[in-house]
């Protein structure tokens, strides 16, 4: 049922002239939020859209836009290029000549639908909309069904052009699907409570392929500044060597004079037992999270590395959100660093989509000469306190502690147990959210959410992506939110997440009123570590200050 | 004669189709890894979602998986739409009533054929008592949902003609048989005569209604697998070959073996994006 006041939104609405905005945001629709921002005046106001993209780009979805490059046709040439060019892509799509690795997955999807719309309940952005019609997981799915129908035969040949007066068609339509596209943050929950075991988590993906493979369009934080610079410099942050030498440097410094330990982080060691990845974003926004791994690491005495190569200090690849290309171009190179440097395997450190692009996304077509055996480094972790390597003293974690569970590697890798068993001996206040393990919600940075910030796009992940995680942060808190003396810890071991999470701390001021806290598990790791004569969590020391 | 020969047809056809359906997937090159947790068959783990990931150096350990646990999970979802029961209990009422009609019925032709060579007066009321609960069970479910989508917004607005086809067949083909039970033959003793037909290759002989209603459920037994109610077919791949597809490429195993092969494939077509090898001078 759609939201209140708000009229229910049909498929035909898609071809809508684009003076026609099928939905506007409105905090009074959306999902209530618990205390203490269960009113519309304890939450910041929505932002009147301004600047010239508003005239150019595709705001009459839903107000927001995220695809910098997608962009109004200004002649009736550039109408047809932009549907022709979208019908080409999505006889491609269902080819399995053009695309073998995602053809079964995807017939199966777009063939038995059964519109019972038990995925849409499972949905947490349909959910925090207020139950708003297009945000549906099966509504951008059947607009592609039904275009489809229309224009392939039974082999998935096209078999008409797009004639400009098709009432079913038009290039309003392509539009607001390529934005719509960027509605989901591919966290598959949906497709885990489907009867039929049907993916629109994946029918979104194939859509943002379409525009990325063949249109050429796609967000700028994920391809321009995205794949294509980590192609080009090493690093999605466009982080050269010598810089990331730099940080290495400065980390180094900052260890010492934070914990007074003098430590030489390992940097392009031949044949070490580990090469360690992070998320670049690591060093640059959170470097006391690769700090507290090397910490870790060398307190427990393991033989592993870095890697200065271009592409082997960053482990992001968000090729895997929009475009195969890219994901193999990235991971073959990343494979190709631990193998030139002779490491018997890569530990994935604290990011999730590195861990399922590196693991299982590219397992099957990055192999041969450049397979190389991956691990997550959660369960390490777990082993290392298991075995006593690591010796903790949980009562310097004495705060409310929950843990985000980043979808990446719980839902799509089945890694649940590690990190809650860590936490249980480091964080005597360990609390869980509801739900967790592989039925979390996403933090509603996935999918690329949490990069994408360029036009309004930030303020519907802040509103609308990340709705269902705040509630489920704040209810997990709910015996402590008031006062704000007790810092109140958000584990979110996950570059991403953490990026969704700040934002969301910033955003409802939520740090400054209530501290409310976040940070990866490795930093809660390094608080807790028997041997520290000091706090090493930033809020801790401040309050020490 | 005819009504005998046009139901071997009906039956074998939808053998056929399901097969070629079947087929149709299974011939698809093998997919990049789309797995999704809880995957059953994770010995010792997939009952919170657990995988082999979990494990320190796990491409060094054997590779644990349980086809029982795999089993159960499926069965629960055969047999009672689970996922439906859990995510959508509004729905799953009917659904499942359509569902479990159809099964019931699959389970009267069962007894009926057993009947044939062994009959005895009790098993002849569980035979009547199937086919009876099975023709009531699909005319309420299919009727219930036909309803429910034309009247429920969310469901109606994405409801495609055919769908609605669908449904209001099946409705027509279990009331039908509900009318032909009520005012001619309260015992449904027509199964009985109809399998020995079927068995013994003689002629069968019908009322009109009768008539109407066999004719009407051959039609939809070779329908079902031309449409997407075979999800049947479907639903095997999807989790067995898609959700459930965990293995992982390791040097020499079966995957890399097909991986092999499958990295031999050229494309005939390529994508036109401008970042694709040999596209840039498309931009000139």
């Amino acid at each position: 049922m759609a939201g209140k006041n708000r009229k229910l939104i049909t498929l035909q609405d898609m071809k809508k002239p684009q003076d026609v905005q099928l939905s506007a945001p409105d905090l009074n629709s959306y999902m209530k939020l618990p205390k203490p921002y269960d009113t519309v005046e304890s939450q910041p106001a929505l932002k009147e859209p301004k600047g010239s993209w508003t005239e150019k780009n595709i705001t009459f979805l839903d107000g927001y836009a995220g695809i910098e490059n997608l962009v109004r046709p200004e002649t009736k040439e550039e109408e047809r290029a932009l549907v022709e060019k979208f019908l080409s892509g999505l006889e491609k799509i269902l080819s399995d000549d053009t695309n073998r690795a995602m053809i079964q997955p995807l017939l199966l999807s777009l063939e038995y639908c059964a519109k019972c719309n038990t995925c849409s309940e499972a949905c947490h952005i349909f959910e925090a909309s207020g139950k708003n019609e297009i945000y549906r997981p099966i509504f951008r799915a059947e607009v592609l069904r039904r275009i489809a129908k229309n224009y392939l035969d039974k082999n998935r040949k096209l078999v008409r052009k797009w004639d400009e007066n098709d009432p079913d068609l038009n290039w309003e339509t392509i539009a607001r699907l390529g934005e719509l596209a960027y509605r989901c943050n591919l966290c598959r929950r949906c497709a885990q409570t489907c009867p039929l075991g049907l993916d629109n988590g994946l029918i979104a993906k194939e859509i943002r392929k379409i525009f990325s493979q063949e249109m050429g369009i796609a967000p700028k934080p994920l391809h321009e500044k995205g794949t294509m610079l980590q192609l080009k410099t090493g690093s999605t942050t466009g982080m050269t060597k010598p810089a990331f030498l730099d940080i290495i440097e400065f980390i180094e410094e900052d260890i010492e004079e934070k914990i007074g330990r003098k430590i030489k982080i390992p940097i392009d060691k031949k044949g070490a037992d580990i090469l360690l990845t992070h998320n670049a974003g690591e060093f640059m926004a959170w470097p006391q999270n690769p700090a507290a791994f090397a910490i870790l690491f060398e307190e427990a005495g393991l033989d592993w590395t870095l890697s200065s190569e271009i592409t082997g200090y960053d482990s992001v690849n968000y090729g895997i959100w929009y475009d195969d290309y890219q994901a193999k171009q990235i991971g073959t190179l990343q494979f190709k660093v631990a193998r030139e440097l002779g490491v018997k395997r890569i530990i994935i450190g604290e990011c999730g989509h590195a861990h399922r692009a590196a693991a299982v996304s590219l397992d099957r077509s990055v192999t041969g000469e450049h397979y190389i055996p991956r691990e997550s480094s959660l369960p390490l972790l777990w082993e290392l306190t298991r075995t006593g390597k690591l010796k903790f003293d949980p009562s310097k974690n004495n705060f409310p502690v929950t843990l985000h569970d980043p979808c990446n590697y719980v839902r799509s890798m089945g890694i649940v147990k590690p990190q809650r068993e860590i936490l249980k001996v480091i964080a005597p206040m360990f609390r869980e959210m509801t739900p967790h393990g592989v039925d979390n919600y996403c933090c509603g940075g996935g999918g690329g959410f949490a990069i994408m910030n360029s036009m309004n796009f930030a303020e519907f992940r802040n509103t609308v992506s990340t709705r269902k995680k705040f509630q489920q942060i704040l209810n997990a808190f709910a015996d402590t939110i008031d006062n704000p003396d007790i810092p109140k810890y958000i584990c979110a071991p996950c570059s991403n997440c953490k990026g969704a999470i700040r934002d969301i701390l910033e955003y409802y001021d939520a740090t400054e009123k209530y501290n409310l806290q976040y940070d990866g598990l490795v930093e809660l790791m390094v608080n807790a570590l028997a041997s520290m004569d000091r706090p090493y969590l930033e809020f801790l020391i401040e309050e020490e200050e | 004669m005819f009504l005998v020969v046009f139901l071997y047809i009906a039956f074998i056809a939808f053998i056929v189709f399901s097969l070629k359906k079947a087929a149709e997937f299974a011939k698809m090159p093998m997919h990049g890894r789309w797995e999704l947790y809880p995957v059953p068959k994770e010995k010792g783990k997939g009952h919170y979602g657990g995988s082999y990931y979990e494990e320190v150096k796990w491409y060094e350990k054997k590779r644990e998986t349980s086809l029982g646990a795999e089993i159960i999970d499926m069965m629960k979802e055969i047999l009672f739409i689970k996922k439906l029961f859990d995510n959508q209990r509004p729905l799953w009422w009917l659904s499942y009533a359509m569902h479990l009609g159809i099964y019931l019925i699959i389970g009267w032709l069962v007894l009926l054929f057993i009947a044939f060579f062994i009959s005895h007066p009790v098993f002849n009321v569980l035979i009547t008592l199937c086919g009876a609960a099975g023709i009531i069970l699909v005319m309420v479910g299919s009727g219930g949902l036909l309803i429910k989508r034309l009247v429920q917004e969310e469901l109606k607005i994405y409801t495609t003609g055919q769908e609605y086809f669908n449904l209001a067949f099946l409705f027509v083909v279990a009331a039908s048989g509900f009318l032909n039970w009520i005012i001619f033959d309260p015992a449904l003793s027509y199964g009985h005569q109809l399998m020995k037909s079927l068995l013994t290759l003689t002629p069968f002989s019908a009322g009109p209604l009768l008539t109407v209603h066999l004719l009407l459920a051959g039609l939809v037994i070779i329908y079902i697998p031309l449409t997407k109610m075979s999800h049947y077919v479907g639903k095997f791949f999807t989790f067995h070959k898609v959700f459930w597809d965990n293995e992982p490429y390791l040097p020499g195993n079966e995957i890399s073996v097909k991986v092999k092969e499958g990295m031999n494939y050229k494309p005939r077509g390529k994508w036109a994006a401008l970042h694709y090898p040999g596209n840039q001078h498309e931009e000139k």
